[in-house]
C-alpha cells in the first residue's frame, strides 16, 4: 500500500503502578496502521485492547517504547498538546456512548468545536448536516435521554467526525446494542471507512470485526496475530 | 483557552445548572440569605443612627444645655412644716456670668418650665409652660408655622401672650384657627388667660431618638410658650407639684440654660469653664448637669463605626458559611460529573477549560445569588420605609461590600473543586462510573 502511516508503535509498554503491584497491560507492541484503513482489535478480556486504544487516542501515555502519530512522538508532548490533538485529530466513539446530558443534539456534536474555540452559531449548519447523514435530521434538538441507545450512538459518531478527525477510534462502539441496532452503526461505519476515513475499532465480536481490513489479536498486552482479510461487505458486494 | 471566549463558557454553564435547578437554587440559598443580610442589616442600622444623628443635630452641635438638677442631699431636708421645700438650680446670674466669661459663647438662652394644664372651651391638655426669650425660635431651629412668636415688648410689658405648639394647637383647637383665641391655664395658685400669638413647630423629632438615651429627658409635646417676664411676675419661681401625691414645692429660678458657642470646634474646650463659672458660689453643691450633643453626636458615630463593624463580621461569616456550602455542593458536583470531565477531556479540553468550566458555574451560582439578595435586601428596605415608614437606608457601599464578598467567595470557593475537577485524569475520569 502507498498510504503513509499514521500511526507507528515501537516496541510500546503500559505498566499500571498500583504501588504494591506493577501490572503489565502491554509488553512491547510493535506495527504500524496505515492512513485510510480499517483495524479491528481483539483479544480476550484484559488483553489490553482498550489500554491500547487509550495510548492511540492519546488519552493515556505509554510508559515504555514510543508512538508516533502522524510522525510526531507523542511521548514528549505536554498535556495542553495532548488535549490539541485529541480535540482537532482523532475522534472517539465509546462503548456507553458518553454523551453530555445538559447538551441537545447539535450541542453534543459541535463540542469538539467547541473546545476549539469555534462558535455554535458558527458552525451550526455542519453539526446539524452530519447529525442528519447520521440519520438524526428530526431530532437535532433532542436530549440524549430523549434517544434510543443507538441513536445516541450516532450522535457519539457524528461528534467524533465534526473535527475532520484523522482518525475514528471506537471501543466496542456496538457492545450495548441489539444487532439489528449494531448493523445500522457498522453501517455507518463502513461509508465512512470508503469515504477514506482511518477506523480502529475494539471489538469482542467477530461480526464486527469481519468488516475491518485488518484484525489484529492480542493475548496478554502481545500481538498474538495480525491478519489481512477482505471485509464482509466487500464480499457481499463481490459476490 | 484559544478563543473559548467567557460568554460561552458562561451560556455552557448555565445549562449545566439548569439541569438541576433545585440544587442550583438550594446551593444559592446561601448566598442571597448572606447579600441579603448584610444589605438589609446594614439598612435598618444606617435608618436608625441617621434618624438618631438628625435629632441630636437639632438640638444644635455648637449647642449645650445646663439643666436644673435636685441634688441628692435636698431630697431629705426638710423645710417647713407641712411641705418639702427645695431650693435649687440655676439662675439668670449664672446665664449671665456664662455669657460674659466663658470665651466663644454667642448667646444664652434661659429657660424655666412647669407643669400646667390648659383650657380652651370645654377641651384642656396637659402641658408645659415654657417661660422664655422672644430669640426661643431661632436658638432652637424651630419653625414659627402660624403668626409670630412672642416680641421684646412682650417681654418687656410682662404680657399675657403665648405661643403654641403645634401638637398642642391641634389638640386645643381641633382644626379651628387659634390665632387671636384665648387658652386658660390653670395651675395650683391660679389661671390665667393667654392670648395665642402664633404656633411653633419644634425641630426635633423626639420619637425618633434611640431609646434609654437621655438625650433630651422627657419633653412633651404640647408646649405653650410665654415671655419669661410674664412667667415670672405670674407665678413666681415657686413651682407646686402635686403630682408625686404629697404636695412638694420647690424653688427653681431656671430650668434650663441653653448655650450657644460661634463653631462646633469652641464647645469641647469651653466645657471647664462652663463648669467654672457655675460652680462659682455654689460651695460645691451639685444642683445642675450639662448636656452636650456634639459629644453624644460622637459618641453616636463611635457606636455606629462599632456597629457597622460587627455587621461586617456577620455578613463575612454568613458569606463564608455560603461558600463553604457552595463549595461542597460544587465538589459533590465534580464527583457526579467525573465522566462527563472525562469525556470533555476525550473531546479535546485542556485543564484550563475545565477549571475554567467549574470556576464559571460556581460564579453564575454566586452572581445569581448576590443579585437576588441585592435586590431583596433593597425590595425589603424600600418597604420598611416607604410603607412601614421606617426610616431605612440602603448604601452603596453595603450593596458593593456585599455583592463584591459573594464574587470573591465564588471564586475563593469554587477554585478548589475546578481545580480538582481538571487535575481528574482523563482515562480514570472516563472509567468513572
Ligand atoms: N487503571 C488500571 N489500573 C490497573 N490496572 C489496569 C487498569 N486498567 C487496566 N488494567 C489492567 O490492564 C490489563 C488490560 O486491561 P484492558 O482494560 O486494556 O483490557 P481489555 O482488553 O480492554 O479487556 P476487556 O475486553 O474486558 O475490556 C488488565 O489486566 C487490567 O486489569
Ligand atoms: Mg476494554
Amino acid at each position: 500500500m502507498a498510504s503513509p502511516d499514521i500511526i507507528e508503535l515501537r516496541d510500546l509498554g503500559k505498566v499500571y503502578d498500583l504501588g504494591a503491584v506493577q501490572v503489565p497491560a502491554l509488553r512491547g507492541l510493535d506495527f504500524v496502521i496505515e492512513e485510510g484503513s480499517y483495524t479491528a482489535i481483539m483479544g480476550p478480556s484484559g488483553s489490553g485492547k482498550s489500554t491500547l486504544l487509550n495510548i492511540l487516542g492519546c488519552l493515556d501515555r505509554p510508559t515504555s517504547g514510543a508512538y508516533f502519530l502522524g510522525g510526531d512522538d507523542v511521548a514528549v508532548m505536554t498535556d495542553k498538546e495532548l488535549s490539541q490533538i485529541r480535540g482537532t485529530r482523532i475522534g472517539f466513539i465509546f462503548q456507553s456512548y458518553n454523551l453530555i446530558e445538559q447538551l441537545d443534539v447539535v450541542e453534543n456534536v459541535h463540542l469538539p468545536l467547541f473546545y476549539q474555540g469555534k462558535d455554535i452559531k458558527d458552525c451550526y449548519d455542519h453539526c446539524a448536516k452530519l447529525a442528519k447523514k447520521v440519520g438524526l435530521g428530526d431530532r437535532l434538538d433532542h436530549r440524549p435521554m430523549q434517544l434510543s441507545g443507538g441513536q445516541q450512538q450516532r450522535v457519539a459518531v457524528a461528534r467524533a467526525l465534526v473535527n475532520e478527525p484523522l482518525m475514528l477510534l471506537a471501543d466496542e462502539p456496538t457492545g450495548n446494542l441489539d444487532s439489528s441496532t449494531e448493523q445500522e452503526i457498522l453501517d455507518v461505519l463502513d461509508e465512512l471507512h470508503h469515504e477514506g476515513r482511518t477506523l480502529v475499532v475494539v471489538t469482542h465480536d467477530d461480526a464486527v470485526a469481519g468488516r475491518a481490513q485488518r484484525v489484529i489479536r492480542l493475548k496478554d498486552g502481545l500481538i498474538d496475530q495480525d491478519l489481512r482479510q477482505v471485509p464482509t461487505v466487500d464480499r457481499t458486494l463481490s459476490e | 483557552m484559544r478563543g473559548s471566549s467567557f460568554l460561552r463558557v458562561g451560556q455552557a454553564g448555565f445549562k449545566s445548572l439548569r439541569l438541576h435547578k433545585l440544587r442550583s437554587m438550594l446551593t444559592m440559598l446561601g448566598m442571597i440569605i448572606g447579600v441579603w443580610a448584610v444589605i438589609t442589616l446594614v439598612a435598618i442600622g444606617e435608618g436608625a443612627s441617621y434618624d438618631a444623628q438628625e435629632a441630636i443635630k437639632a438640638l444644635g452641635a455648637n449647642n449645650i444645655i445646663i439643666r436644673s438638677m435636685k441634688p441628692m442631699e435636698d431630697k431629705v431636708q426638710i423645710q417647713g412644716e407641712m411641705q418639702w421645700v427645695s431650693h435649687y438650680g440655676l439662675t439668670n446670674a449664672d446665664a449671665a456670668r456664662i455669657l460674659k466669661t466663658v470665651p466663644g459663647v454667642k448667646r444664652v438662652l434661659p429657660i424655666l418650665i412647669h407643669r400646667k394644664n390648659v383650657l380652651h372651651g370645654k377641651r384642656n391638655v396637659d402641658c408645659r409652660l415654657v417661660g422664655t426669650y422672644p430669640h426661643y425660635p431661632s436658638f432652637t431651629q424651630s419653625r414659627i408655622v402660624a403668626g409670630q412668636f412672642v416680641n421684646e415688648i412682650e417681654e418687656a410689658r410682662r404680657e399675657n401672650s403665648c405661643v403654641l405648639s403645634h401638637d398642642l394647637a391641634k389638640k386645643l383647637f381641633a382644626g379651628e384657627n387659634p390665632l387671636m383665641e384665648t387658652v386658660t391655664v390653670r395651675g395650683f395658685e391660679s389661671w390665667q388667660v393667654f392670648r395665642v400669638k402664633g404656633i411653633l413647630e419644634e425641630r426635633t423629632d423626639l420619637e425618633k431618638l434611640p431609646k434609654n438615651s437621655n438625650v433630651m429627658g422627657k419633653t412633651l409635646s404640647s408646649n405653650v410658650y410665654i415671655p419669661l417676664s410674664t412667667f415670672k411676675s405670674l407665678y413666681g419661681v415657686k413651682n407646686i407639684d402635686l403630682s408625686v401625691g404629697s404636695v412638694s414645692s420647690e424653688v427653681v429660678h431656671l430650668t434650663e440654660i441653653r448655650v450657644e458657642f460661634g463653631s462646633v470646634e469652641e464647645v469641647i474646650p469651653a466645657m471647664d469653664l462652663i463648669k467654672d463659672a457655675l460652680d462659682k458660689g455654689r460651695n460645691g453643691k451639685v444642683d445642675y448637669e450639662i448636656q452636650v450633643p456634639i459629644n453624644e453626636l460622637n459618641t453616636l458615630r463611635a457606636q455606629k463605626a462599632r456597629d457597622t463593624r460587627l455587621l461586617m463580621y456577620i455578613a463575612c461569616i454568613s458569606l463564608l458559611v455560603g461558600g463553604i456550602g457552595i463549595m461542597n455542593i460544587m465538589l459533590a458536583t465534580v464527583t457526579e460529573r467525573t465522566r462527563e470531565i472525562g469525556v470533555r477531556r476525550a473531546l479535546g479540553a485542556t485543564r484550563g477549560d475545565i477549571t475554567l468550566q467549574f470556576l464559571v458555574e460556581t460564579l453564575i451560582l454566586c452572581l445569581i445569588g448576590g443579585g437576588i439578595g441585592v435586590v431583596g435586601g433593597w425590595l425589603f428596605a424600600t418597604f420598611r420605609h416607604n410603607i412601614m415608614h421606617t426610616t431605612t437606608i440602603v448604601t452603596e457601599w453595603s450593596v458593593i461590600l456585599a455583592f463584591g464578598l459573594s464574587v470573591s467567595v465564588g471564586l475563593v470557593f469554587g477554585i478548589y473543586p475546578a481545580r480538582r475537577a481538571a487535575q481528574l485524569d482523563p482515562i480514570e475520569a472516563l472509567r468513572h462510573a
